[in-house]
């Protein structure tokens, strides 16, 4: 058994963690594991950031507050919190 | 009736249809053939030797067939006015079982002379995909996903890369014969096929050859209000605030580049006024 750190990107449609989260991808600590786009899935797993810590995630990034903003080129949907849960997981 | 053009005015899209393409950036046609037509489409499929790339139309000519039915010219027509062509490029994507989901990204030609090797054009419709699908495409089968009102924007691909799975995002989980026709710059992904069976999609790309001088669709001055408050209003995916402004002029801007001389017209009105708001039960 090992401490491993499971990853959880949440973006949200502000810098607030409270607001509306618009997309997620989960990492998990375990080799030959994937994160990929499930057309199966009809909801996030978290309403906002705030529902995730309050299940016990722990924010270890918050988003940068540059957003795009009139004359960006680039587009980016969202603020990326990057989350972490450390738990025990089978070597 | 046809139009000037010879195309039927019955298979034309209607001012709605049209702005739902403006807002989402797709418009799915079913077009009906016989019974067998789509599954004769996939055995000749299935019996190919390798990818004849540009040339899939002439390896099977059955498909041209798809792209040359009214339901979809009058789609294709209303989008890109009816001199619109068909460009030179053309793809049949092979997506086995077992092959992983791609991420999200925009299309690109790769062209070498541009400087995001391809042109975003954010305010028009100058090109879409258009996506056969010859068989019934079920969620375990790698529909395509995409994020609806995203062709409004210029994505990175590496900065999307951690986006994952969007709440508000589409799969094109659609019956044998289906054509979903694209905004060319949504991003989009072919996603995990799970199942035992092959899916093949079959995409052509069409362009715009003239600019617009009247609208090419059904279309009613009678309605611009109407229009001018959904493309002010109507969700596609969620985004924050600060885009909301920049997503509401490319729309007006696309619809007013698509209806020529009958474009839309911003006038001031007070969107404020009405019932006050209640106290919290």
């Amino acid at each position: 058994m090992a401490v491993k750190q499971r990853l959880l990107y949440l973006s949200a449609q502000s810098t607030d963690p409270r607001s509306p989260a618009i997309s997620q991808a989960l990492h998990e600590p375990v080799r030959g594991t994937i994160s990929e786009i499930d057309p199966k899935r009809t909801s996030l797993d978290y309403e906002t950031v705030h529902d995730a810590i309050c299940d016990g995630w722990r924010v270890v990034h918050f988003p940068d507050q540059r957003g795009s903003l009139a004359g960006s080129e680039i587009d980016v949907f969202g603020y990326q919190f990057v989350l972490e849960k450390l738990e025990q997981f089978d070597d | 009736m046809t139009s000037s053009t010879g195309i039927s005015v019955g298979n034309l899209l209607t001012d709605d249809q049209v702005a739902d393409f403006v807002i989402n950036g797709y418009h799915i046609v079913e077009p009906q053939f016989p019974a067998d037509f789509h599954s004769k489409v996939y055995s000749e499929l299935e019996l190919l030797l390798m990818n004849p790339g540009d040339e899939i139309n002439k390896a099977i000519p059955k498909i041209d067939q798809v792209y040359e039915h009214p339901a979809v010219t009058g789609a294709l027509a209303s989008l890109l006015g009816s001199d619109y062509t068909r460009a030179a490029h053309r793809h049949c994507h092979k997506n086995h079982p077992g092959t992983r989901s791609q991420a999200w990204h925009q299309d690109s030609l790769n062209i070498p002379t541009l400087d995001d090797g391809h042109g975003r054009i954010s305010d028009h419709v100058q090109s879409v995909l258009v996506m056969y699908y010859p068989q019934h495409v079920a969620s375990n089968m790698g529909p395509t996903a995409l994020i609806p009102g995203s062709h409004l924007f210029t994505a990175a691909g590496d900065r999307n890369a951690s986006h994952g799975n969007f709440r508000d995002q589409i799969v094109a989980v659609v019956p044998a014969g289906s054509v979903l026709i694209l905004h060319y710059d949504i991003w989009h992904a072919g996603t995990a096929n799970t199942s035992d069976q092959i899916r093949y999609m079959v995409k052509y790309l069409f362009e715009r050859a003239s600019e617009s001088t009247e609208p090419s669709w059904n279309h009613d001055s009678e309605n611009d209000a109407h229009i001018f408050e959904r493309l002010e209003r109507d969700e596609a995916a969620l985004i924050q605030r600060s885009l909301v402004s920049k997503r509401n002029y490319r729309r007006t801007t696309m619809w007013n580049n698509l209806a020529g001389n009958a474009g839309l017209k911003y006038e001031y009105r007070d969107k404020w006024s009405g019932e006050w708001p209640q106290p919290n039960g």
